[in-house]
């Protein structure tokens, strides 16, 4: 392999409006070395990955690569990403996968080189260790194989400088060793990797440095000899987020319990209990069925087997998890979305609805959660991604529901609406209802929980007390 | 050369809060003709001024043939069948479906309202609630085939269209059926001087307290577009300028009012029913929520299948009625005779989305698109058309305005 390149940052800053996501990024990445990047969700991991890679603009700052300015890493032949999702089309082969985007080879002018193309893409394969023919369709491979052929790929267009972000999520802890294995002999061979992953263990046998970001700067860089896991947990944890003293009261009686439930094949069986005023926590990868555990809960899935049971007189409302696909009708106005759950609390003696009470409804909501339009009349549609999210909460807060599930409460929502969203679960709270929080952001179950516990295989574990959350424990969770 | 492995750069977890507090682009400011056509009122009052234009342009051309009270309230009046089919059919669009068999159960509960009277001596009333009960069968019928059965909602209804108007030809062994002096229809029914028939009118009376009733819900339902806070007086004040003005209108268009036949105040009776119903119940707006997410109404508590076949009920029972007044208008049925009634249904229907530029069906956008739709077939018919041009002329105008309001919106995105 050719000699690597040097990567260097200096004052990286990148801010979305007001708010300012990466806050001054000095790192030097030198050839040949493993570098493992971590953070909870919104420290400014993935913008970074974005302005690396040429998606969104930095606002200022300096990139070098090989010590020469460049405005990102795009275009650089000898720097390649491999991201979650490999951009690998399954129904055709790995050959014809290697050729995706590139001119093809040419044979007399006209024909394509079918040989030459199918003997590069064997070379490639043979160094990433993937015993597969070039001809194999990309459908037929296991998951980490695909990893390691987006890997492979990469290498064939010349890279010698990889960004994995969160490539590895997805995979078994087989998989992904197997993929960190083949990561390893890269840098072995002179190669430079920076790893983005939320699995630790990944960081300690791999990597030789570790790079940790809270609220947009490097919080934490450190050689990855020194550290253990407890280490690299506490790293993490925005001790800020955690709930204050005062917040801790008593929880009421139970009102939801779920017992032996399960759905589809692979839900449950979840035992779990919440009293009035308890917020409960669950996170989970992606896979984990957490979002499939909160629509059990909700009653929104029928349990195949077991129980959901609601105490007399409480109903459960929803904040789904895909705002925009499941969550609001971007057609009606910020009012009709917001008063679905509970027109029939706003029907008269003659059965027709009170338009005035449910207009007064809605502006008072669009006041209280500071919607933005403030004009109940405005499409949902043409609302951003966290007035959109309010509307839902108002959506279910409006119904009078006492159990409330919250799926993803804050993906794609911005720092100053999570403040207040969290804000808005804790007043909840306070008002006695009972909370089920499901994110894959464990950031939100720190900031708002009374208990969390983990979602793994679609069956809920390590269910503890926020307060009893040790370190070990805490690894888990981020 | 990009060294991306990822094809689709843009793609990244999903979990990342930084992922969607982009600002919004700046975007140029908007001059000139571009900011006109991209403002709201314009794109609001685009097509009822085409269609304030067309109607002009026809009065220019004919004068007085065109511009004849008469003849126009006499169009509402022969396709007053086909309006309340464009209702039914909306219905069941709001709701995010479309039901094909429509016109199939309005021929068959034509010939059931004639057909059970000649040759099986039913009582007529028995025979009203039997056709209306056969129409929101059928409308059952195609819910629980799409909601229970999982049925694609166009084979669903195409299948059961085929089997409302196999049974009428069956029954009817394909011929007509005329009434004989043995079994004759209620004369108030058919016949001269009858509800069917346009010489008869309808007493001012009913006409004024349909009005009232359409006055008091505008007013109820312009409640939630009413500002909060100080503006709030100015916008009583307006609502009553308007609805003065509409009181002064109908006084001095009275002439016009006692023009007005049964089967004409039917459908402005349906349609202010109707109105009342998606607006003011919570039935109504449910069907609203379903056709426009499906996935996100029953998330939000909302018991999509049995909406859906609420939607199709009222649907089905609304074919029926329009088969009972066609039944009336004409007096006889034959086992074809709502066929063609399918294209100006969808059309009135789909012109709805134009009507008022929101994009969505609407009551009244029916009622007009497809009043507008026959006026102008009309008109060119008047002017020297062939009537065989009609078809032709419903499915052009129909594909017109919807292309022209898609590009209109796309332009303002």
């Amino acid at each position: 392999m050719k000699p690597s390149s040097s990567l260097r940052l200096q004052g990286l800053r990148k801010s979305y409006g007001s708010n300012e996501v990466l806050r001054g990024l000095d790192l030097e990445i030198a050839p040949g070395s493993f570098v493992g990047l971590i953070g909870a969700n919104g420290a400014g991991k993935s913008t970074l990955i974005k302005i690396l890679d040429g998606v969104t603009p930095k606002s200022t700052g300096k990139i070098f690569l090989d010590d020469k300015v460049v405005d990102s890493l795009r275009d650089r032949t000898e720097v390649a990403f491999v991201h979650q999702d490999l951009g690998l089309v399954d129904g055709i082969s790995i050959a014809d996968n290697f050729r995706l985007g590139q001119a093809p080879l040419r044979k007399f002018g006209v024909l394509v080189d079918l040989q030459r193309e199918r003997a590069e893409a064997a070379d490639a394969l043979e160094r990433v260790g993937v015993e597969r023919s070039p001809d194999t369709l990309v459908e037929a491979l296991s998951p980490a194989e695909k990893t390691l052929v987006a890997i492979a790929r990469a290498f064939a267009r010349g890279a010698t400088f990889l960004v994995m972000d969160e490539a590895t999520s997805n995979l078994t802890p087989r998989g992904a060793k197997r993929v960190i294995d083949v990561l390893s002999s890269v840098v072995a061979d002179g190669g430079t990797v920076i790893m983005v992953t939320h699995r630790l263990s990944e960081i300690i046998e791999a990597t030789s440095r570790v790079v940790a970001l809270i609220d947009g700067r490097i919080a934490h860089d450190a050689e990855t000899r020194h550290l253990d896991r407890e280490g690299l947990a506490r790293m993490l944890v925005n001790q800020d987020s955690v709930l204050s003293e005062e917040d801790i009261t008593e929880p009421g009686d139970v009102v939801f319990r779920m017992t032996g439930a399960r759905a589809w094949p692979n839900v449950g069986p979840i035992d779990l209990e919440i009293r009035s005023g308890e917020v409960v926590g669950i996170t989970g990868n992606q896979g984990s069925g957490l979002h499939a555990i909160g629509l059990l809960a909700n009653g929104a899935v029928a349990p195949s087997h077991g129980t959901v049971w609601f105490a007399d007189g409480v109903e459960s409302a929803l904040v789904p998890p895909h705002r925009e696909t499941e969550g609001g009708f971007s057609d009606q106005t910020i009012l009709e979305n917001m008063t679905l759950s509970s027109l029939r609390l706003f029907r008269g003696r003659s059965r027709s609805l009170d338009l005035n009470a449910e207009s007064d409804a809605g502006h008072t909501m669009v006041k209280r959660l500071k919607v933005k339009p403030a004009a109940a009349d405005a499409m949902f549609g043409s609302l951003s991604g966290g007035n959109k999210q309010k509307v839902i909460f108002a959506r279910a807060i409006l119904s009078g529901a006492k159990f409330l599930v919250l799926c993803e409460p804050t993906r794609g929502v911005d720092p100053a609406t999570r403040t207040e969203i969290y804000q808005l679960i804790r007043d909840l709270r306070a008002s006695g209802a009972a909370i089920l929080v499901v994110s894959s952001d464990s950031e939100d179950l720190l900031a708002v929980s009374d208990r969390v516990g983990v979602a793994i295989g679609g069956k809920l574990e390590h269910m503890t007390p926020l307060s009893h959350l040790e370190d070990e424990g805490l690894e888990a969770f981020v | 050369m990009t060294t991306s492995v990822d094809a689709a750069a843009e793609s990244s977890t999903p979990h990342e809060r930084s992922e969607t507090p982009l600002p919004p682009p700046a975007l140029p400011p908007k001059t000139g003709w571009r900011a006109v056509t991209s403002s709201r009122v314009f794109q609001g009052l685009i097509s009822p001024v085409a269609f304030l234009i067309t109607f002009a342009a026809f009065g220019l051309w004919q004068g007085s043939n065109f511009l004849n009270v008469a003849s126009r309230v006499l169009d509402l009046h022969s396709n007053s069948p086909v309006l309340i089919l464009g209702l039914s059919v909306m219905v069941t669009l709001l709701a995010g479906q479309f039901d094909l068999s429509v016109a199939s159960m309005t021929t068959l509960t034509a010939y059931l309202t004639v057909g059970l009277v000649v040759n099986y001596s039913w009582p007529f009333w028995l025979v009203l609630v039997f056709a209306l009960l056969i129409g929101s069968l059928g409308g059952l019928l195609n819910g629980l085939l799409v909601t229970k059965f999982g049925i694609n909602t166009f084979i669903a209804t195409l299948g059961t269209g085929g089997v409302f108007l196999g049974a009428s030809s069956i029954l009817s062994t394909g011929s007509s059926i005329v009434p004989t002096a043995d079994a004759p229809l209620p004369t108030w029914f058919t016949g001269l001087g009858s509800f069917g028939t346009f010489t008869t009118k309808v007493p001012l009376v009913f006409t004024l307290i349909t009005v009232l009733v359409l006055l008091v819900t505008a007013h109820v339902s312009a409640q939630r577009l009413r500002p909060h806070g100080p503006a709030s007086r100015r916008w009583l004040i307006a609502e009553a300028v308007v609805g003065v003005v509409v009181i002064l209108v109908a006084v001095i268009g009275h002439s016009w009012l006692q023009q007005i036949t049964w089967p004409v105040l039917l459908l402005l009776a349906i349609a202010t029913g109707l109105w009342i119903m998606f607006r003011l119940t919570v039935t109504g707006r449910n069907i609203t929520a379903v056709g426009s997410n499906p996935l996100a109404a029953r998330l939000a508590g909302v018991r999509t299948e049995r909406e859906i076949v609420k939607a199709f009920i009222i649907g089905g029972l609304l074919a029926s009625v329009a088969g009972i007044v066609l039944a009336a208008q004409q007096g006889s049925a034959s086992p074809d005779v709502a066929t063609g009634f399918l294209l100006p249904a969808f059309a009135a229907a789909f012109l709805s989305t134009v009507v008022f530029s929101a994009g969505r069906f609407s009551v009244w956008g029916t009622v007009i698109g497809g009043s507008f739709l026959l006026w102008v077939g009309q008109g060119l018919i008047v002017g020297g058309l062939p009537f065989t041009w009609l078809s032709l002329v419903n499915g052009a105008v129909l594909i017109v305005a919807v292309a022209a309001s898609t590009l209109l919106r796309r332009e303002r995105r």
